[in-house]
């Protein structure tokens, strides 16, 4: 669309001409390369927390106390500052505008955890159209716990985990859900998924996934669980008939006080139930695969061989399959990870098989049912990659992160990696074990948009992960004009750092959509950070 | 001719014949897209209302290929007795209100 380079003429040319129809987002992106974060303020000296990311809408800097006590936020702004001089671009910027205070107005600090308890770092999620925030709180983790009340053995316990339902606007905090001797998996917001207003929560421990609504009042209301029940009333049905099996005279006052049970909701501390059935899920899934099976073969006895090779040998194994993880395709369908217990709880899950199900929760049936090894479900991960990662539909942002389904650049990247790869079937693996997606853990950045920039992924990408540091500036090089670099981005300090034994990590902040970012490099030993900005001059 | 455009020279002179004059009231105000169809092998059923699909393409072809796996072997005799169970709705569900 345009067809120069100059800032300027680019305006101009942007009074005039219309963009392609459906690319005005792209097009206004192209000025991102024009406008880049290109001056850096070396080792600011700001308070001693530990920031975690820009919110969506670029409204709030989300950091925590050291002592993982505290949420401080902050408003992103730019510094102002006058100059009465002529030619002011050749001047340095005065010792105020380098502060930490020119560019963030702290907001609050709300104390979330109390004694006992610490936030976690890692977990934060924001419902945008609303300004809610979501934060965990918890207890330490007791290793060893024994298996009661339902719970999977194997599977870590902590005693409390508070979840923190705050308007981010001023630090209120709207509602509170505790999930008590329970575990979910908290590290990088992977055992939650939030969707427009509907949050799933996975807890391992006792194998339910519990589907909560964030009302715009700021309440968390209980949508439905799916574990042992999949229907709203299975429970009820399932302990009528029960009660009135056992005893035929009492089972109407039985009945009654059931129904006030339920009633209460679906959320009270019963025991997961010690009988011999299998749960609801576990159910649906078994039987799928099942009619899959059966309906492979039309002779009755090669059904018969079939079936036994492929479902009664491996029975068991699919009755010990446990939820790992799950996301919202949609606001009814859900892709649920199943996987053995080993494999839940260990940080590297490669070597465990893993299945994929589609869950439709409106009719509570399994659409489709797939083993991570697959090249069907590779197809759908290549061809419709945006569809995994779903954004709700009032973010804006979220919609345009570059995944190789959207770009060019990242398709072809795919493509050799692929090509390069040595087995296909584990190059799949290795590509679905992304599945299901953790939500909001990606950047909108737009200078992390492959159409514009070429970076090296290793060092910088936008995922929010802390990574190696190097001493090394990472380059943004344009895309466009090849070879022509952009900007830099250097964490650490200006004159690199003096003690190169010790392991750095860093991590990168930037705003949605303002040309400014934030990189904190920290050893791995208690030292403050360094904490650089990075923004248009 | 009344449209929007007046009486502008035309290529074809049935050209912007459906576009409305521009009613001062409400001068912005389109009419609906119709769909003409290219060829007149059949016509289109009348008061035919074309929408997108609320489900999304990622899950239309998970649902497609369940579908065929499940219908491709079957015998007859069985199709009639499990489709009950079986058959996913094809409508595109509406978005519940909660």
């Amino acid at each position: 669309m345009f067809k120069s380079n100059n800032v300027t003429a680019r305006i101009f040319q942007r009074q005039i001409c219309t963009p392609a129809p459906g690319t005005s987002i792209y097009s206004a992106r192209r000025f991102y390369e024009n406008i880049v974060p290109s001056c850096t303020i070396y080792d600011v000296e700001c308070p001693d927390h530990s920031f975690r990311k820009f919110t969506e809408d670029g409204l709030y800097l989300i950091s925590f106390s050291r002592n993982h006590q505290d949420l401080i936020v902050y408003r992103p702004r730019w510094p102002s500052f006058s100059c009465k001089e002529e030619d002011c671009d050749t001047h340095e910027l005065p010792p105020k505008a380098k502060k930490f205070e020119g560019f963030f107005t702290e907001l609050y600090s709300v104390s979330l955890a109390t004694s006992g308890e610490l936030i976690c770092k890692d977990f934060f999620l924001y419902m945008e159209n609303n300004q809610f925030g979501l934060f965990a709180t918890s207890t330490a983790q007791i290793h060893d716990a024994p298996a009661v009340g339902g719970a999977v053995q194997g599977v870590p316990c902590v005693e409390k985990i508070t979840f923190h339902l705050l308007r981010m606007e001023d630090g209120v905090v709207l509602d509170e859900r505790v999930f008590w001797s329970d575990y979910v998996n908290l590290a990088h917001s992977m055992g939650v998924f939030l969707y427009d207003d509907l949050l799933a929560i996975v807890s391992l421990r006792y194998q339910r996934i519990h589907i909560l609504q964030i009302r715009d009042s700021g309440n968390l209301v209980d949508v439905r669980t799916i574990g042992e029940f999949c229907r709203e009333d299975d429970e009820l049905f399932l302990y009528s008939s029960v009660q009135s099996m056992a005893n035929p005279d009492k089972s109407k006052q039985l009945h009654q006080m059931t129904v006030n049970h339920a009633a209460n909701g679906l959320h009270h501390d019963r025991p997961a139930g010690e009988t011999s059935f299998l749960s609801g899920i576990k159910q649906r899934l078994l039987s799928f695969i099942y009619q899959g099976i059966w309906n492979e073969e039309t002779d009755q006895t090669l059904r018969m061989q079939c079936l036994k090779k492929k479902f009664y040998f491996h029975f068991q194994d699919y009755v010990d399959l446990i939820i790992w993880k799950v996301q919202f395709l949609d606001r009814h369908h859900l892709l649920i990870k199943f996987g053995s217990v080993d494999g839940g709880v260990s940080r590297n899950a490669d070597n465990h098989p893993a299945f994929f199900a589609v869950y439709n929760m409106e009719t509570t049936e399994i659409t489709a049912f797939y083993q991570n090894s697959t090249d069907e479900l590779y197809l759908l991960f290549e061809l419709f990659c945006d569809h995994f990662h779903v954004s709700g539909k009032n973010s804006l942002y979220m919609n345009f992160i570059s995944t190789h389904s959207n770009n060019i650049h990242n398709l072809e990247q795919l493509k050799s990696n692929k090509n390069k790869a040595s087995s296909l079937s584990q190059f799949v693996k290795k590509m679905l074990s992304s599945l299901p997606f953790s939500c909001q853990s990606q950047s909108p950045s737009p200078y992390f948009d492959q159409s514009l920039f070429r970076y090296d992924e290793k060092l910088i990408s936008a995922t929010d992960r802390h990574r190696q540091s190097t001493d090394h500036p990472i380059k943004f090089i344009s895309r466009r004009q090849p070879n022509i670099l952009k900007f830099k981005i250097k964490p650490g300090p200006e004159a690199g750092n003096t003690d190169t034994r010790s392991k750095k990590i860093s991590s990168f902040l930037f705003h949605p959509f303002l040309p400014l970012a934030l990189s904190v490099q920290q050893t791995l030993f208690l030292q403050p950070a360094v904490v650089n900005i990075h923004f248009r001059r | 001719m009344g449209s929007m455009l007046g009486d502008w020279p035309s290529f074809d002179p049935l050209n912007f014949s459906q576009l409305r004059p521009s009613d001062p009231s409400s001068p912005s105000r389109m009419t609906p897209v119709t769909y003409c169809p290219t060829h007149d092998r059949c016509q289109p059923p009348p008061n035919q209302v074309i929408a997108s699909e609320s489900r999304n393409i990622l899950l239309r072809n998970m649902y497609k290929r369940t579908e065929d796996k499940l219908r491709s072997k079957r015998p007859a005799s069985e199709i009639l007795i499990t489709d009950q169970g079986l058959k996913h709705p094809r409508t595109s569900t509406a978005e519940s209100p909660f």
